[in-house]
């Protein structure tokens, strides 16, 4: 379900909580953060999308922390089991909680945005706002360019078994069924973007000079005001960091 | 229907002159040794249709694509000859002081809209409106003028009541309209249309050509680039037959379609008998059926497939219903049905990609309930409407021997592979990338990768679109010759001309079930 806020305004959300809570350093923070972008996902309907892609980048992430700080902190002091150079120690599972639930928060909040963000509403403020509408063009087909090839793999997929192809379960058979998939899949959307461009131009869309928008977007004073206090408070909060942070001249 | 835009050039001090007008001595693309044309002339008065016919190969969209400006000389290619729009023309000696078009300025006056509608469409806006209105945008053209003249051409394309709409939830023959509407709106003086009827069902059709009525009535000058000499091509004025890059017959349809040039083109000349018999005998004696549906049932409910989905309702109606089909050896049934029927759902149910949710698929009297699609494909050969997607061997040879050794054992792969390729008559491309064929040759290659595999069941998805008549022939002749072996064949096709005239029974598939007609 899109949001119905002005794209801006949730995207000044998400970024600003995910500055915020980078500097802040806290576990706490950072997991009542996370928790709270798993409730709003739920709650706009997009909890499972949102949940599978986290887990889909967290869990290599959260595992290979684990390893390197967990088991091998340099600054680790208290010993909580040693095999040879590996120690586990408090101080390396504490930075790794640290590391971890920061980057757990990040990650949710940004994927609640981009599941809940209109793509084509995002493009035309930022368009308004003076994004080349190249560039816009690249952000909105990368928006739309996952379930377009999900389409065609699925279709690429369908044809390969009605020719006999059977995908097991081992890894070389799927490894294998990737290969075959990609080439159909890439000289498709290369071939298409041949086509697409002499569209493109043939729609003035190379064309230099001032561009209209056909879709309007809603914008309220209140909406605004939010954007300047978030992006104040971030900066605070960055500032703040930085200097609690500084090392002191001696 | 008003065209204020166009008035000037139907003032009669410029009747005379035609709205666009191509001189082509020759062009090559880029990197290649060959002309791809040469000698190719078209003069377009305003609100004549003129068709430019010619087989698989023939080099209609490069004329096309050259005259619309979406082809340009030394952009492209190398252009000698010239290009006029109304009292424009610029002429191109092929070399590096060539004048350079402006495709912006030039698609303006030149409207093309490709065989592939979904190219014509930028991809990035959600709604039809905003389809429509990209063009203007990018001009910088007022909103408040931009609404108007985006409710105006909905309304001469039959879109007014889709402009909410998803683009990528159209169906075809919509989708076809929303492209003609995205280069119709900058009102251009010419409008190319490459094959724009192919794959569209008779309402479909029927539309689209109400639409090319309205541009030439408004003035628009329209150009029909076309494999097959149907109902629309033939109310054309004026034919241009192309072969081999050049023009090998023009002039008054009746007068081109006698001579020898319009038949050595491949043009499927439509509403002339098939070239194979009308009736066939029905197969010998009854045997056991190698296919049968009992009872099936199936509908895509709230499952998100939004590719084959009639786009009329988001009503998960089911699909199929109480759907019954006996195929008997050497038998050979055609489902007719339009757009969006279900014919496409019922193929995917004879080898697996689809399980019936009620009911159940025999093949050779057992069921096939569980069994994956890639065992089921030794037995049931399906072609697909796409064959870029089926595609991905590095040799033409590579990809109809896929899968054929584990079929049939290393010498008789071979063996008959080459077999397959010599019956779509692609025995002398064997090495070749499958990419560069034109894409009826890549029909026929994917015909052959099922051909090869000799199965008991064949099951052909719109075997004839895109097919030039040499295309059709090998096609029909392969059809023939897998029934004489005694295979069972289901062909799905819009094409009831074609479907009479090569199959034993002819169902139409309406309300879910098959009916005899």
């Amino acid at each position: 379900m899109p949001s119905t806020l002005h794209p801006l305004t949730s995207l000044t959300a998400a970024g600003c909580t995910a500055v915020i809570t980078t500097a802040a350093g806290l576990w706490p923070l950072s997991v009542a953060v996370a928790l709270a972008a798993a409730l709003l996902a739920v709650g706009a309907g997009v909890g499972r999308r949102v949940l599978a892609a986290a887990v889909a980048v967290l869990v290599p992430l959260g595992l290979s922390l684990l390893m390197l700080h967990g088991l091998f902190f340099p600054e680790g002091r208290t010993v909580l089991a040693a095999w040879g150079p590996a120690r586990v120690t408090a101080e390396g599972l504490s930075f790794a909680l640290e590391a971890g639930t920061r980057t757990g928060a990040c990650v949710l909040v940004l994927l609640l945005f981009s599941f809940t963000v209109s793509a084509p509403d995002l493009v035309a403020a930022l368009a308004a706002r003076g994004l080349p509408p190249q560039v816009g063009f690249v952000l909105a087909s990368a928006l739309t360019l996952l379930p377009a090839m999900t389409g065609r793999l699925a279709a690429i997929r369908a044809a390969q078994e009605a020719r006999g192809l059977v995908v097991g379960r081992g890894l070389l058979s799927r490894l294998a069924a990737v290969r075959l998939q990609a080439v159909p899949l890439v000289l498709g959307l290369v071939e298409d973007a041949g086509v697409r461009a002499q569209a493109l131009e043939a729609r003035s869309f190379g064309t230099p000079g001032p561009r209209t928008s056909y879709r309007q977007l809603q914008d309220s004073p209140g909406q605004r005001v939010f954007r300047a206090a978030a992006v104040l408070l971030t900066a605070a909060a960055v500032a703040l960091r930085l200097i609690t942070a500084w090392p002191v001249a001696p | 229907m008003n065209d204020g835009s166009h008035a000037p050039s139907r003032q009669p001090a410029t009747a005379a002159l035609p709205a666009a007008a191509a001189r082509i001595a020759s062009f090559s693309f880029h990197g290649d040794a060959g002309q791809t044309l040469r000698n190719v002339q078209l003069s377009a008065l305003p609100g004549t249709l003129t068709a430019v016919l010619g087989g698989s190969g023939s080099g209609k969209t490069t004329f096309g694509k050259l005259l619309a400006g979406w082809l340009r000389a030394g952009h492209s290619g190398v252009l000698r000859g010239s290009l006029a729009l109304g009292a424009d023309r610029v002429e191109f000696h092929g070399n590096s002081n060539d004048p350079r078009i402006n495709p912006a300025a030039w698609s303006g006056r030149a409207g093309y809209v490709p065989q592939d509608a979904g190219a014509m469409l930028s991809s990035v806006r959600s709604t039809v409106a905003e389809e429509l209105a990209f063009g203007l945008e990018n001009r910088g053209v007022p909103r408040v003028e931009m609404i108007r003249q985006a409710a105006r051409t909905a309304e001469r394309t039959g879109l007014s009541g889709l402009m909410g709409r998803n683009p990528a939830q159209l169906s075809g023959g919509e989708l076809r309209r929303l492209a003609v509407a995205c280069a119709v709106i900058a009102e251009p003086g010419v409008l190319v249309l490459d094959e724009p009827l192919a794959s569209l069902d008779a309402a479909g059709a029927a539309q689209l050509r109400n639409l090319v009525d309205g541009l030439l009535d408004a003035g628009t000058a329209v150009v029909l680039l076309s494999q097959r000499a149907d109902a629309l091509a033939r109310s054309a004025g004026h034919w241009i037959v192309l072969d081999g890059g050049t023009v090998t017959a023009e002039g008054p349809p009746a007068e081109v379609e006698e001579g020898a040039a319009f038949s050595d083109a491949g043009i499927v000349a439509e509403g002339r008998g098939a070239a194979s018999p009308g009736t066939r005998p029905a197969p010998a004696a009854p045997a056991a059926p190698v296919l049968e549906l009992r009872g099936v049932g199936f509908g895509y409910g709230t499952t998100t497939r939004t590719t084959k989905r009639s786009a009329g309702t988001a009503r998960p109606a089911p699909v199929l219903h109480n759907l019954n089909l006996t195929v008997r050896p050497g038998e050979i049934v055609a489902v007719t049905g339009p757009n969006g029927a279900g014919k496409s759902t019922l193929l995917r149910h004879l080898n697996g990609l689809l399980q019936p949710q009620t009911g159940e698929v025999l093949l050779a009297g057992k069921s096939i309930a569980g069994i994956p699609t890639g065992r089921v494909a030794c037995t049931v050969g399906l072609l697909f409407q796409q064959p870029r997607d089926q595609l991905f061997e590095r040799t033409v040879l590579r990809e109809v021997g896929f899968g054929l050794r584990r079929l049939a054992g290393g010498e008789t792969a071979a063996g008959r592979a080459l077999e397959a390729l010599a019956a779509v008559g692609l025995a002398d491309a064997a090495q070749t990338h499958p990419a560069e064929l034109p894409s009826s040759k890549q029909r026929l290659l994917a015909l052959a990768t099922v051909l090869a595999r000799t199965p008991a069941v064949l099951a052909l998805d719109e075997p004839t679109v895109g097919l030039d008549r040499y295309g059709i022939e090998r096609l029909q002749h392969a059809v023939a010759a897998a029934a004489a072996r005694g295979a069972g064949i289901v062909l799905v096709t819009h094409d009831l001309a074609y479907a009479r005239a090569t199959a034993h029974r002819v169902l139409a598939l309406d309300g879910g079930s098959l009916r005899e007609i």
